[in-house]
């Protein structure tokens, strides 16, 4: 397996989430999108036993690929070769009896407690710009054993406290106060994941970074969180795609280009010596 | 005996308007209005909207105006120009738009749909009010409803935001003493389901995933079913397990090829991507009024929309990329 030596940061994002699954575990993933690329890159290369379901009731699918960019839940393409086909409500249940290990998000907002808003951004009911809700998300937040969520390092992005919780994470961050609202016990957010770094949560439910992608350093990446988020003691460093992972995304997963595409910014080059950045 | 407190302990509710849960209302409309009787439920689709659509009822329908929506029959509502509905917004995606748009919605329960600037300047106008669940909260509310019972437990949604703005309780539990939240039951004024098959009386088959039709259908007060393929009673009668849809909770049967155009219907016809852009665009750049034009109102119904504006080389072609039929075509 080589290093690869040209690649979109958010490639990297999805490869490093890809390369987390566990095999032999259930996944609750969204629908559409890098989690979904995550799960199928992790299930072919990595974890062919790992499963996963979406909100449909879709379990166990092996969905035809090359990936529809148009695929969505619900289609033919999707459904394919599962082992079940169910509905929302058993989708639903099935993670509130706590058979789902692992959930995987994307996120618009995201806080220092884990705390994920997909609903609106300002103040909600005066001014703010409205997005879509939270979908099946609240369900994933609140019900897999551990979350996980990807999102871009923005500094907007980060923040203290969300402009509105539309999924879950560690509420306000007091011990217990997900179970004081009704939620199961033993589960929250375990990891975060964006283009440049990996967090974790340290014992007081706060976000604590630790590990950065080779072309970036911690500095770089808490200037790019408005709220500070803590630092383990030793910070890792990412590693970079394989092109064996890169052929998997572009050829069968990512093919319209939709993450990859040469508009995208966050182009990472070899130069010989180093990873070095590139917008566009 | 243990005992029971005599008034169950709310530690927290949300502000957002519902409806009122009232199981025993529903019982008696299903008693009064739900025919037992296998009798013909076959009608146009005009008939069924003109009939069974009033302004101002509670609108529930299942799946997209990209999976096996019932497309036609939303665009029927909007030709018909009905008023003040209330959308269940659970895992939608733009018929919530093409509703507001079309000045036939004026609130949305959301569980999610496509953002963009028409949904943006909707909220801003105040021509909708939003008020906030999740999918599956909205589907256990629909379950409820199907139930017979006033709510559900549920063990996600509790200390969002999503909570304030809804009709959500958080009580104590009476059995564990802990906390647990309660949402209000949902009983739609009408539903509008797409199937892939269906015979005459409504007995419903629904093939591939799905998001509420069972539950949809037993919590609605109106139920109107449109089919791809409206098949003989001894067919169901064959192959009973098959059965999504029990006919005595159906009030209406609309046959309805390529009813979830643009989108696809698993099994027998995959979606066109170019009229799934054209409304995508639409959405995103707000400017849904010549879609409703060219989609709804230029044309008097289904088919002469499917003759004007997709016609038959495109309906074949999209036939031709149905990939599978394992499941979906017994």
């Amino acid at each position: 397996m080589t290093r690869a030596t040209a690649f979109n940061e958010r490639e990297m994002q999805t490869i490093t989430v890809a390369r987390m699954i566990e095999d032999g575990k259930t996944y609750w993933v969204a629908g559409a999108g890098s989690p979904l690329y995550a799960i199928l890159m992790g299930k072919k290369l990595y974890a062919p036993n790992a499963q996963y379901m979406t909100e449909d009731g879709v379990i166990a699918p092996e969905p035809m690929l090359p990936f529809d960019p148009i695929m969505s839940m619900v289609s033919a393409r999707a459904g394919y070769r599962a082992l079940g086909w169910a509905t929302m409500n058993a989708a639903g249940n099935h993670a509130q009896i706590g058979l789902m290990d692992y959930g995987i998000l994307n996120a618009l907002q995201i806080d220092q407690y884990g705390n994920i808003n997909s609903t609106a951004i300002g103040t909600y009911g005066e001014k703010m710009r409205r997005f879509g809700g939270p979908g099946g998300a609240d369900s994933i937040a609140s019900l897999c054993w551990r979350t996980i969520v990807m999102t871009d390092q923005e500094k907007r992005k980060f923040v203290g406290r969300v402009d509105f919780i539309s999924s879950p994470g560690f509420l306000d961050g007091t011990p217990g106060a997900r179970e004081k609202a009704g939620l199961p016990r033993g589960t929250g957010p375990w990891r975060l994941v964006t283009p440049w770094a990996m967090y974790d949560y340290n014992e007081e439910r706060r976000l604590r970074l630790i590990a950065v992608a080779p072309w970036v350093t911690v500095d770089e990446v808490l200037a790019e969180c408005e709220c500070k988020p803590a630092v383990a003691d030793k910070v890792e460093t990412l590693e970079v795609p394989t092109d064996e992972e890169l052929d998997m995304l572009r050829s069968q997963l990512d093919v319209a280009g939709q993450m990859s595409g040469i508009e995208r910014s966050g182009w990472i080059i070899w130069d010989g010596e180093r990873y070095v950045r590139s917008e566009g | 005996m243990a005992t029971t407190p005599a008034h169950t302990e709310i530690l927290d509710e949300g502000i957002g308007e519902f409806r009122q849960p009232d199981p025993d209302g529903y019982r008696e409309w299903v008693r009064d209005h739900k025919s037992r009787a296998l009798t013909s439920k076959l009608m146009t689709e005009q008939e069924a909207i003109s009939r069974f659509v009033e302004d101002g009822d509670y609108l529930c329908y299942d799946c997209t105006y990209l999976q096996r929506g019932p497309s036609s029959l939303v665009r029927e509502l909007i030709r018909q120009k009905r008023k003040d509905l209330w959308v269940a917004g659970k895992f939608t995606w733009v018929m919530v738009h093409l509703l507001i748009a079309g000045g036939c919605a004026s609130k949305v329960d959301c569980g999610f749909f496509l953002y963009g600037k028409a949904i943006d300047r909707f909220v801003q106008e105040g021509r909708v009010q939003i008020f906030e669940y999740s999918n599956v909260v909205m589907t256990l509310r629909l379950q409820a409803g199907a139930m017979g019972l006033p709510f559900l437990p549920v063990r996600s949604f509790g200390g969002t935001d999503g909570f304030r703005h809804s009709g959500a309780k958080l009580i104590r539990d009476p059995y564990t003493g802990q906390p647990i939240n309660i949402v209000p039951a949902l009983n739609p004024d009408v539903a509008l389901i797409h199937v892939q098959q269906a015979d005459m009386y409504g007995n419903a088959r629904v093939f591939g995933t799905g998001i509420a039709h069972q539950e949809t259908a037993m919590a609605s007060r109106k139920v109107v079913i449109s089919a791809e393929e409206i098949v003989d009673t001894e067919e169901i009668r064959r192959d009973p397990g098959r059965t999504s849809i029990p006919y005595y909770s159906v009030d209406a049967v609309v046959h309805a090829p390529f009813g979830a155009y643009p989108g696809e219907c698993a099994g027998y016809y995959a979606s066109d991507p170019a009229g799934v852009i054209e409304v995508v665009v639409a959405t995103l750049t707000d400017n849904l009024d010549p879609y409703l034009e060219k989609y709804v109102h230029s044309v008097a119904n289904h088919q002469e929309m499917l003759e004007k504006h997709v016609g038959v080389a495109k309906l074949l072609e999209m036939q031709q990329r149905v990939a599978t039929r394992e499941g979906y075509r017994p």
